[in-house]
């Protein structure tokens, strides 16, 4: 099979089990952005093709939710990992390929703010994604709001091109900035942790994103160690409680975090006045349906 | 550590830290900032240029600034968990489900209101038993009455019905509701917060109402002071309650030194905002004094369970309606007062409002205002019946009569019966640690009106032990207000509350209240505690013992009478002793009325004066 049949069979297979959008990143790129450590060959050396897999967001539903049940109600991300997973194992039993379900879960070196891989990065370069002003969340076109999942295989793979045009910023966002100075991402932020500018032609001039302040209202990993340094009447920027935040005790209150449901893995506030996300002619699936 | 090595293998000094802190964070992924859209157009230059912009990973910043990768880990997590705050997540509970954030609504978590220690101590003082607090919830009696709840819905289901009947004025429920807002922002400016004392001294009138509901509008608490208290019992609550300031009349401000305000003073144009939280039912909302003053305060916090079940379920006992008008001759400092509001409130009923209690004033405003029911003293009818009020004035609009505040003489319930041909007079007992005891109904015979207070409110229990009174029930207060002497002599082992009043049953349940074993006088329905005079006199330059009892009074029922033994055969004189009072401060109502001057005192073998032993020559 050539590679452009394989590529074809390859997104078969993934829209087959609700895939919306499958891209392949070109790998030289992918080693040229990502930063030492987290490249593709950091993690599965003799990677060829980087696949990128994006599957539906919420539900229109699920924009009506209090943001408490968002993070529980809205994330489809498990779905897109259930495909890649599935993927890796179509790839060596089709193919014959060595192939990497790409583990979207944090590098336990870093601390609990850094991903192995960017799996952003990933969908960027596959052209299945373009940043937006909303701290970068991709968005794309046609399905809005997606969650991403990837696979590194041996199997070469012709590459796509990124999209050629971004859908951000929507022409009422555009027409919002230009009233108030501000898209409605960046006026119902929760936390005013995004900011930027656009151009003339309606385009992105700049994206700024607190990410520390999007990050302390929605991902509460240290809550535990500081509740038990408060416990036991230490402060936590003392020697004390030092030894419960360090970063690699921190990855193991992360998991006791996310495990215990106590935080938000984020708030969706962005997402949800966002009219590429909510409204873009697939991202909603009751009329996805109707067309199909 | 970082990569399992500790700070000390790693070489992090708190001097490093310090140092690069700042650097390594800012460099991080924690500040992003991307200009255009490189990536996307896979513009190289731009995404070299940008790298740093755009947030460089720990390994790049190692390089970049001249660390170790390991240690800006360390540094990076550092940084993120000094300056990340927990609890931020609670900023996202009021968004979603249609509500989006407004940066103008948003108040800091650490700025928004809470309790300040005195209102957390009163708070304190709520303690329930838990098993009757299940009881009373199980049953209903404890439900989610507010005062602020029933005005809004009066207001919002007959908004335009008569609510308050004031001289010439008549105030509509919505009115009502919309002044009591403005009361309450005018408190909330002058700093009164949720749980904090408001201690009034006002006569029956409307500001009192609006001063009233404002207060507990804001979830703060009322304390009422009595009209004639002066100096040395103002200055002794106040204290005592922590009460945050008073509204007085004008003319008594100066009593109050910087605490005072008058009703105007406060009252506001704008109201309070919807987005202060109004009280909920287990909150106090009173702070009332029982007889004694600056001798042993007995502050007894009452919360709306208690008192609002209390008139919820008395509504239909006393025959209540929403058609009622209800007039108190009571003063509403006085919890009998409290619960003519509290019952036409239940109701839906309109408040007749009597300023001050005079004969004249109460036979002309029943009247021409027409009310209903009439709460009221037996004083007060006594002193009608003295100057033949009842033969002038038309009293044939009430139809319901509740007496309470003092031992009731048989006669008197006959002879306001026959003058108010159409009006059930009732008895009621009760105490301001529980409100409504025990009262007679409508439709009860003559006899027990006359002869007893009647059976228990719903929700109350009572037993007689050793002849005293004992009580019990989703009424009755918690405990005294920082006073555990005061509690722990007023509570049974079992929780029951003994009153000090001596009491029969009869066969149908009907109490009738047949002394006190307390050391008050009952003056008109104001109880006090003589102490204080006793004390004031037991150092004037003529006395050297002095004791006040009660002596009976046909008209107030107690008045207070002075025994006392002189120095070296000194005269004195009870007019000379009055103005030695009066200079002294103490109200008018507390004064001796009779002196009699005896050679010795009945003591204990530990030289306390017996009381008991002090026979009023005749």
């Amino acid at each position: 099979m050539d590679a452009q049949a394989a590529k074809r069979q390859i997104a078969e297979y993934c829209r087959k089990r609700g895939a919306l959008a499958v891209g392949v990143a070109e790998l030289a790129a992918c080693e040229r952005i990502a930063p030492p450590g987290h490249r593709p060959s950091d993690l599965f050396a003799r990677v060829k093709s980087v696949i990128s897999i994006g599957v539906g967001g919420q539900t229109q539903g699920a924009w009506q939710l209090p943001a408490k049940a968002m993070a529980y109600s809205g994330s489809t991300e498990t779905r897109a990992y259930g495909i890649a997973y599935g993927l890796a194992f179509h790839l060596e039993q089709a193919f014959g390929a060595p192939s990497v379900y790409v583990p979207p879960d944090l590098d336990p070196e870093g601390g609990p703010r850094v991903p192995l891989q960017s799996l952003k990065l990933h969908a960027e370069l596959a052209g299945i994604g373009a940043r937006s002003l909303a701290g970068d969340i991709l968005l794309h076109p046609e399905f809005g709001f997606m969650y991403y999942a990837s696979v590194f295989t041996e199997l070469e793979l012709p590459a796509d091109a990124p999209l050629a045009e971004n859908p951000c910023p929507a022409p009422s966002c555009v027409a919002m900035y230009r009233q108030i100075g501000k898209t409605p991402c960046m006026k119902f932020c929760p936390a005013q942790c995004l900011s930027g500018e656009i151009d003339a032609q309606g385009s992105q001039k700049l994206m700024r994103y607190d990410m520390a302040a999007c990050a302390e209202f929605t991902q509460e990993y240290e809550a535990v160690p500081k509740i038990l340094a408060e416990a036991v009447q230490d402060e936590v920027r003392t020697r004390g409680a030092e030894g419960l935040l360090d970063p690699d005790r921190k990855m193991l209150w992360y998991k006791v975090s996310a495990g215990s449901g106590a935080w938000f893995a984020q708030c969706f506030e962005c997402m949800r006045v966002c009219p590429i996300a909510t409204q873009a002619p697939q991202a909603d699936p009751i009329l996805r349906n109707k067309k199909t | 550590m970082a990569r399992g090595l500790s700070r000390a293998q790693l070489g992090v000094t708190d001097a490093m830290l310090a140092t690069f802190g700042e650097a390594v964070f800012r460099m991080s992924h924690n500040l992003q900032v991307r200009e255009g859209d490189p990536i996307r157009r896979l513009d190289w230059p731009e995404i070299d240029r940008q790298r740093e912009a755009m947030g460089l990973a720990d390994g790049q910043i190692a390089a970049r600034i001249g660390l170790t990768r390991e240690q800006v880990m360390f540094i990076r997590n550092y940084e993120e968990s000094r300056r990340f705050k927990t609890g931020q997540t609670a900023y996202l509970l009021d968004l979603g489900g249609g509500r989006r954030y407004r940066q103008e609504r948003v108040i800091p978590l650490e700025q928004r209101p809470g309790y300040s220690e005195d209102a957390l101590r009163l708070r304190a003082a709520l303690r329930f038993d838990p098993e009757r607090a299940r009881l009373y919830a199980e049953r209903g009696w404890w439900a989610d009455d507010t005062l602020t709840g029933w005005i809004a819905k009066h207001a919002a289901e007959s908004g335009g019905d008569v609510a308050v009947i004031f001289a010439n004025e008549k105030i509509s429920w919505r009115d009502l509701q919309d002044r009591s807002l403005k009361f309450a922002e005018g408190l909330h400016r002058a700093g009164v917060a949720r749980g904090d004392v408001v201690a009034v001294q006002l006569p029956n009138t409307l500001e009192f109402i609006v001063a009233f509901l404002g207060i507990c509008r804001l979830g703060a608490v009322m304390c009422t002071l009595h009209m004639p208290y002066r100096g040395a019992e103002i200055e002794a609550l106040m204290r005592h309650s922590r009460a945050r300031l008073a509204v007085c009349l004008p003319a008594s401000k100066e009593l109050f030194g910087g605490s005072g305000r008058t009703f105007e003073e406060l009252d506001c144009d704008t109201p309070l905002s919807r987005d202060v939280p109004g009280p909920v039912a287990a909150d106090p909302f009173l702070l009332l004094y029982t007889s004694g003053t600056t001798a042993s305060p007995k502050g007894v916090p009452l919360n709306y369970h208690t008192m609002l079940s209390n008139a919820r379920l008395g509504v239909p006992e006393h025959r209540l309606t929403a058609a009622d008008r209800v007039l108190s001759a009571a003063p509403f400092t006085h919890l009998f007062g409290l619960y003519a509001l509290h019952c036409a409130w239940s109701g839906g009923a309109a408040s007749v409002l009597l300023p001050a209690f005079k004969p004249d004033d109460l036979a002309l405003v029943v009247e021409k205002q027409r009310p209903t029911a009439l709460w009221t003293a037996p004083a007060h009818i006594a002193a009608c019946r003295a100057m033949g009020l009842f033969d002038k004035h038309d009293w044939s609009s009430l139809r319901l009569s509740i007496m309470s505040g003092s031992a009731c003489p048989p006669q008197l319930v006959k002879f306001f019966a026959e003058k108010a041909k159409n009006c059930a007079v009732t008895q009621l007992w009760g105490m301001t640690e529980m409100q409504a005891g025990l009262y007679t109904r409508p439709g009860d015979a003559p006899e027990v009106h006359a002869n007893t207070a009647g059976r228990p409110s719903p929700g109350t229990e009572i037993r007689i032990v050793e002849n005293e009174l004992q009580v019990r029930g989703c009424l009755l207060f918690p405990g005294y207000f920082d006073n555990e002497e005061a509690n722990a002599a007023a509570f049974t082992a079992d929780g029951w509350f003994r009153t000090g009043d001596l009491a029969a049953i009869d066969a149908a349940g009907n109490v009738a209240i047949t002394g006190r074993s307390k050391d008050v006088i009952n003056r008109g329905g104001v109880k006090f505690n003589p102490r204080d005079v006793e004390d004031l006199l037991a150092v004037h330059p003529k006395i050297l013992m002095a004791a006040i009892v009660p002596m009976p009074d046909p008209v107030l029922g107690e008045k207070a009478c002075l025994f006392a033994v002189t120095k070296e055969n000194q005269n004195v004189s009870l007019e000379e002793l009055v103005q030695y009072l009066l200079e002294k401060q103490i109200a008018k109502n507390k004064l001796p009325e009779r002196l009699v001057v005896v050679p010795e005192m009945p003591l204990t073998p530990t030289r306390k004066i017996i009381k008991g032993r002090l026979k009023i020559p005749s």
